[in-house]
């Protein structure tokens, strides 16, 4: 990636400005109905899954069913007329998503709050400690930074899951199993970002290092003070991609967390998968429970959209 | 791919990032010189070692033993993989339903991405809004996304899928219990979640393309169709083949939708006759619910093979059309 693709990434991201006035191509139009007609597609399982949060039991199984709650109702999430495990079996009131896991103390708070904690702790860890190693491979002479950088990007052809097994039998032999450590440390190498980082990091003059070098700074702080401030953008790509593959991780946690106190979103919502498998009912709460689960990720997006797309553009234009 | 990159131009300038003159000095002094430099790459590459190249090696000695995570692994050769490619049928399955799979999710999702990034690629306020339209499913992956899809496709006629199909004068379909149906639903969910992310790095590309060969193409009375062939397609194959390993890569490790949306119970994995029964979800079951973790730790392996020989034939084939 070259510093010019990099300066030309933030025009080709927003798009090209038209130069040509605008010429009305009615063929063209037409053949774009299709595509509106996607774009409705693409939006239908949102709406269904918001309505359906908010439809009462009964509404949930009509025939056919309403593409507006007629009645629009908080039970999936707090039902005041569910009567506990313990009373009247009523099928129209199911235990709401704040009312199941009462062994865990906060419930589905708890499991929010483990997906945030772990995400913002795996994103901070992982990005820290790549752009540590990013910087040793591009900016230092240390003899052997070649061999590793290329150990490390090779690494990326392999998929995980073939390193899936060891991994759990190591983090059982270090005793980590069912524990937040071993949830995250095994995930916190991540030679993607490396590889990224660095070669955003060649595309930044190294007068700037050797400046400071001369001036008598440490390695670290020049890391500290002039190449994290410098890696700015790089950086919040990356975050952007490691926090949402985190937030959504559930193949790991699945096979390493044990007990409920410890889950995470994705897990928990598998949880109440397998519990709902044999009554329809209970889709409303599902919903409601997916609908919490993702509409953080959605504000994020909304939140840094310029950052995911630019992110997104870089990793392609630098293939 | 990348490792040849690496070794293009920038290599040659590296020898002016040295931070000191390249002078051979004794152990001791080079030690003294980057120590702190080994020391910034330690985290990561103990990190890595431990739960990335350990383990790799680790796997490769599991999948040649037959070993229940109790007992102490028992070294029987290439076993596993004689049964996994001769004997194993639910393993070939697994391949044809993986294969079908990428297939149509890869091809799918590239073309609708492409026809979107074309259709919608500048900065008008229709395009910008259509593209944030999209990328949505892109961002909402996840566990939750797949039980929307498994609340879709209910097999009671309340339904939407059933409601779809009868307003069209269809009758109800038992979608998740219906073998020929699986895999089409998988691909589906792909499409729905992956074309709005190839069409951002279709955007990019396309409009990293100068404007004035466009120009020239029209005065020199090129039309539309051929100014694509001719020009967008070629210039976009560098877009074009990230995408498409990308996406291959990602498809062949399927996981979630299989595992969550066919459990009747915690224990079953690969829904109706396996016809959704994809690989990572057969290791798994192999692995975590059957405990025979040499046997898994072969099918990982069989993976990264697959993998890897798919990559290099893609990048061969895409080299091929460069030559022409």
């Amino acid at each position: 990636m070259s510093v010019k693709t990099i300066v030309e990434a933030d025009q080709v991201v927003r798009g090209r400005r038209t130069k040509r006035p605008k010429r009305v191509n009615v063929a063209a139009e037409l053949a774009r109905i299709p595509l509106y007609l996607w774009a409705v597609v693409v939006l239908i399982p949102f709406w269904w899954m918001i309505i359906a949060a908010f439809k009462t039991v009964p509404e949930l199984m009509k025939n056919p069913p309403t593409f507006f709650p007629e009645n629009p109702s908080a039970d999936s999430f707090y039902d005041p007329e569910y009567q506990g495990p313990g009373g009247d079996p009523d099928p129209d009131h199911v235990a709401g998503v704040f009312q199941r896991w009462e062994d865990v103390a906060g419930g589905f708070f708890r499991f929010a709050l483990n997906s945030f904690g772990i995400t913002v702790v795996v994103t901070v860890l992982s990005l820290l400690i790549a752009s540590l190693a990013a910087y040793m491979l591009t900016k230092t002479a240390a003899p052997g930074r070649r061999t590793a950088f290329v150990v490390i990007i090779s690494s990326m052809m392999i998929p995980w899951q073939v390193s899936l097994i060891p991994n759990y039998l190591l983090t059982s032999d270090l005793g980590m199993t069912d524990s937040y450590l071993g949830y995250i440390i095994p995930g916190l190498a991540k030679a993607f970002v490396v590889f990224f980082l660095v070669q955003y990091l060649r595309s930044i003059p190294d007068d700037l290092v050797h400046a400071a070098r001369v001036d008598g700074a440490s390695e670290w702080r020049i890391w500290w003070q002039i190449i994290l401030p410098l890696l700015r953008p790089a950086l919040a790509a990356m975050a952007i991609f490691v926090a949402l593959g985190e937030w959504n991780n559930f193949l790991w946690p699945l096979i390493i967390i044990r007990s409920d106190e410890l889950m995470n979103l994705p897990v928990a919502l598998s949880n109440l998968n397998n519990a709902i498998v044999s009554s329809p009912g209970q889709m409303g709460v599902a919903m409601a429970a997916s609908l919490l689960a993702t509409l953080p990720t959605v504000v994020f997006f909304f939140l840094f959209q310029k950052h995911f797309i630019k992110g997104i553009a870089l990793s392609g234009i630098k293939a | 791919m990348t490792v040849k990159e690496t070794a293009g131009p920038e290599r040659a300038e590296a020898p002016d990032t040295g931070a000191a003159p390249r002078r051979k000095g004794r152990p001791s002094h080079r030690l003294q010189r980057y120590g702190p430099a080994y020391v910034m790459l330690l985290p990561f590459a103990v990190l890595f070692l431990v739960f990335l190249i350990y383990p790799l090696g680790r796997s490769f000695y599991y999948s040649l033993t037959d070993f229940n995570g109790i007992k102490a692994p028992e070294l029987v050769g290439l076993e596993n993989f004689t049964e996994l490619l001769v004997n194993d049928e639910r393993f070939h399955k697994a391949i044809w339903n993986t294969v079908k799979y990428v297939l149509g999710s890869v091809v799918l999702t590239i073309a609708l991405g492409l026809t979107l990034a074309i259709a919608f690629k500048t900065t008008s306020l229709r395009d910008r809004v259509l593209r944030t339209v999209f990328f949505l499913p892109s961002v909402s992956a996840g566990v939750g996304v797949v039980l929307v899809w498994k609340w879709i496709f209910m097999v009671d006629s309340w339904g939407l899928g059933n409601t779809v199909v009868r307003f069209f004068g269809g009758s109800n379909k038992a979608w998740l219990a219906e073998p020929s149906l699986s895999i089409p639903i998988l691909v589906t969910m792909a499409v729905w979640g992956g074309a709005g992310y190839a069409m951002v790095l279709f955007v990019a590309g396309i409009n990293a393309i100068p404007e004035e060969l466009y120009e020239q193409a029209s005065i020199d009375g090129a039309s539309k169709a051929r100014q694509f062939w001719h020009i967008t397609l070629p210039l976009l194959r560098p877009v074009m083949v990230f995408v498409v390993i990308t996406s291959t890569i990602g498809a062949f490790q399927i996981f979630e939708p299989v595992y969550l949306l066919w459990n009747r119970s915690a224990s079953i994995v690969g829904g109706p006759l396996d016809s959704a029964l994809t690989i990572v979800p057969y290791l798994y079951d192999m692995g975590f619910n059957r405990f025979q973790l040499g046997y898994a730790s072969a099918i990982a392996w069989v993976l990264f093979l697959i993998i890897f020989l798919v990559t290099l034939v893609q990048l061969r084939v895409t080299k091929t059309f460069k030559e022409f």
